[in-house]
């Protein structure tokens, strides 16, 4: 795999005492081997005017269990498109993509909304709550997929919503909340199932600096506790610090 | 939690919603009111035949409106009388007449001629001047709704009709046929001397029947010994009347078709007010679909959402109606709104409503997950 993994220090919290981090556990060991996901020669090509052009050419790919990788590269390079094979959101022209193991880039629309909502948490850039939706309730949206009764839902909904500091907050509507506040609520809203997996496309871009770094802490700590590997695009320097292994896209490659 | 979705996102958007209401709402006052009008006026071609208590009319054969009939012996009655099953008959007189106005002018009357101590056929109360205002000799009873057809005439005014005198002895309250011309009633004896009618005839026989006889089958037998005349139940005649004039004027068709435009406005409004929504919501939409929603989760929301504007589009159009129907209704222009009318267009809007979801579920299939990630 021809990726540019870089080691890093982990952040301290020490400017936000509130989120200590907790040791990390080592699920690779104690849950299940090998990578939570698993991508292998995945191509994507857009036809751009009348001719086609490849995004993705042939790159492979792997997270393990409760690592945080980060996609940098500049704009254009296919970070998104990226992800968005590996959130099933797009179909690879080619490639075989596994999760846990379990080969899911030949699955059918409704299959893969199935995965999505079982193994998949997702942060995007402009948080996309729903705007009728209290806080409360955004969060508590993917429990009631799983067939959790509303009132359960909601009450996990209030935990986590506390542990990102918003209680206060919790029937507050995403448009009277700050950017920083709404992807607090959105980052809850990822983690609610504890899913194997996170991806987060550019979570700080929409944030200043102060609430980019209180969200990226937050995403640490809260994937550390719950043993979820992160994929998060970005090319905010100032959050690399976060990443246990960047992975530098350029061309439809990595560097 | 769709339910709550489908709900605080209606909600949340006052304005379409008030939008996709109104249609609701103007469907279904529309249509009852439409309907309503359409059975009102229905109602009134059977007029003389929901206000007697006759079972059974016996006219000529043929017999297609009550307000046309057509003469036959007054002898009749008595062989109708003595079949199994009857328990009284009464003659019935209905001809047209011409009434003279101050002015010079003259309306043409729909003259109905009935017996005195009439326990069967007297279509009208009296609701100004004397209860036995017809035992008179000259007079006349008219409906004080035709008021201004006949110039206002005031109570014990003279007048003529085909140029004999009589006199406005009484009048009552909400008489009113499908025709434009008025009723008025007279002594059935007078009705012969004020119009010629032959005294040997008559134009209908009005029968009451035995607490346990079938009222068919004295029809069938009425027939079988009068070859001449048709013997129809109370409400079979009404029902022949009013198909009478629906099919002769067409009428259904033109009530039918503005009813249907009420339907389809209802429709397009409810459509495009939940198309509009959808659209303004598509990246919420695609959300739901990337965190893991299917299209028939999607569509359930979708249904509840036309469900709710529905039922509450219904319940505040009945509330209107029943308000407009208050103060639009009059004897002249009935607007009558049976249950069953009420509750056949709750069901049909219903349905619309939730057709209505089709156009915005359309626009949900082809929504991508995709385009979340792509800013
Ligand atoms: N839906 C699409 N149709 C056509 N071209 C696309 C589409 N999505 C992305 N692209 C192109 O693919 C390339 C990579 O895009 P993207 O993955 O969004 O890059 P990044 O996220 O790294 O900025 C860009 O050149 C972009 O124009
Ligand atoms: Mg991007």
């Amino acid at each position: 795999m021809n990726t540019n993994s870089r080691p890093t220090s982990h952040p301290t919290s020490g400017d936000i005492n509130a989120f200590a981090i907790t040791p990390r556990n080592a699920p690779s060991d104690s849950v299940a081997p090998g990578a939570v996901l698993r991508a292998e020669g995945i191509t994507k090509s857009y036809v751009i005017g009348g001719t086609a052009r490849k995004v993705l050419d042939g790159l492979d790919f792997r997270v393990d269990y409760g690592e945080s990788v980060f996609l940098a590269g500049p704009s254009g390079s296919g970070k998104t498109t990226l992800l968005s094979i590996l959130g099933l959101l797009l179909t690879a022209d080619s490639g075989e993509l596994f999760l846990r193991e379990r080969r899911v880039d030949a699955l059918s629309a409704e299959e893969r909304s199935q995965v999505r909502r079982d193994s998949i948490g997702f942060v995007f850039q402009r948080f996309q709550l729903i705007a009728a939706l209290s806080a409360r309730d955004n969060v508590a949206i993917p429990l009631t997929l799983h067939g959790h009764p509303l009132h359960q839902a909601r009450g996990k909904a209030e935990e986590l919503l506390e542990r990102v500091g918003l209680r206060d907050h919790r029937l507050a509507l995403p448009g009277s909340m700050s950017p920083g506040q709404c992807q607090r609520v959105a980052l809850a809203r990822a983690l609610i199932t504890e899913p194997a997996l996170i991806l987060a496309d550019e979570p700080t871009a929409a944030l200043d600096g102060v609430a980019g770094r209180a969200v990226m802490e937050l995403m640490r700590e809260l994937t550390t506790n719950f043993a979820t590997a992160t994929v998060v695009v970005t090319h905010d320097p100032r959050i690399f610090p976060f990443a246990d292994r960047i992975c530098e896209m350029e061309n439809g490659g990595f560097k | 939690m769709r339910w709550n979705l489908a709900y605080r996102t209606l909600l949340h958007d006052r304005g379409k919603l008030t939008a996709g209401l109104v249609g609701v709402i103007f469907s279904v006052v529309l249509v009852n009111l439409q309907g309503g009008l359409f059975l009102g006026l229905m109602g009134k071609t059977s007029t003389l035949i929901d206000r007697s208590d006759a079972q059974i009319w016996v006219g000529h054969r043929g017999m297609r409106n009550v307000d046309f009939a057509h003469p036959f012996p007054e002898r009749w009655q008595y062989v109708v009388a003595g079949l199994k099953g009857v328990d009284q008959v009464e003659p019935l007189r209905v001809e047209f007449a011409e009434m003279s106005m101050p002015d010079g002018n003259f309306e043409t009357v729909v003259l109905v001629g009935v017996q005195e101590d009439s326990d069967l056929g007297r279509p009208y109360e009296i609701v100004t001047g004397p209860a036995d205002a017809l035992q008179k000799n000259d007079a006349v009873v008219i409906d004080d709704c035709d008021q201004d057809l006949l110039r206002d005439p005031a109570l014990n005014e003279l007048r003529e009709i085909n140029g004999r005198r009589i006199r406005i002895a009484g009048k009552s309250h909400g008489v009113i046929g499908f025709l434009a011309n008025p009723y008025v009633f007279t002594r059935y004896e007078q009705l012969a001397e004020l119009t010629g009618f032959d005294r040997r005839d008559t134009s209908y026989l009005l029968v009451q029947l035995k607490p346990d006889a079938d009222a068919d089958a004295v029809c069938e037998a009425i027939e079988a010994r009068l070859p001449d005349v048709s013997a129809m139940t109370a409400s079979q005649y009404a029902w022949t009347s009013a198909d009478f004039w629906i099919r002769r004027t067409g009428i259904g068709l033109s009530f039918g078709a503005a009813t249907l435009l009420g339907l389809l406005v209802g429709l397009v409004m409810v459509g495009q007010t939940l198309y509009a929504m959808v659209l303004d919501r598509v990246s919420e939409y695609a959300t739901l679909r990337a965190i893991g929603l299917n299209e028939r989760e999607l569509l359930s929301v979708l249904i509840m959402q036309s469900a709710i504007v529905a039922i509450v589009g219904i319940a505040i159009g009945f509330v209107l109606t029943v308000v407009l129907q208050g103060a639009l209704s009059t004897p002249k222009a009935t607007i009558e709104i049976p249950t069953l009318l009420y509750l056949g267009c709750g069901i049909l809007i219903f349905v619309i409503c939730l057709v209505a979801s089709a156009l915005p579920y359309l626009r949900i299939r082809r929504i991508d997950p995709h385009v979340v990630l792509q800013g």
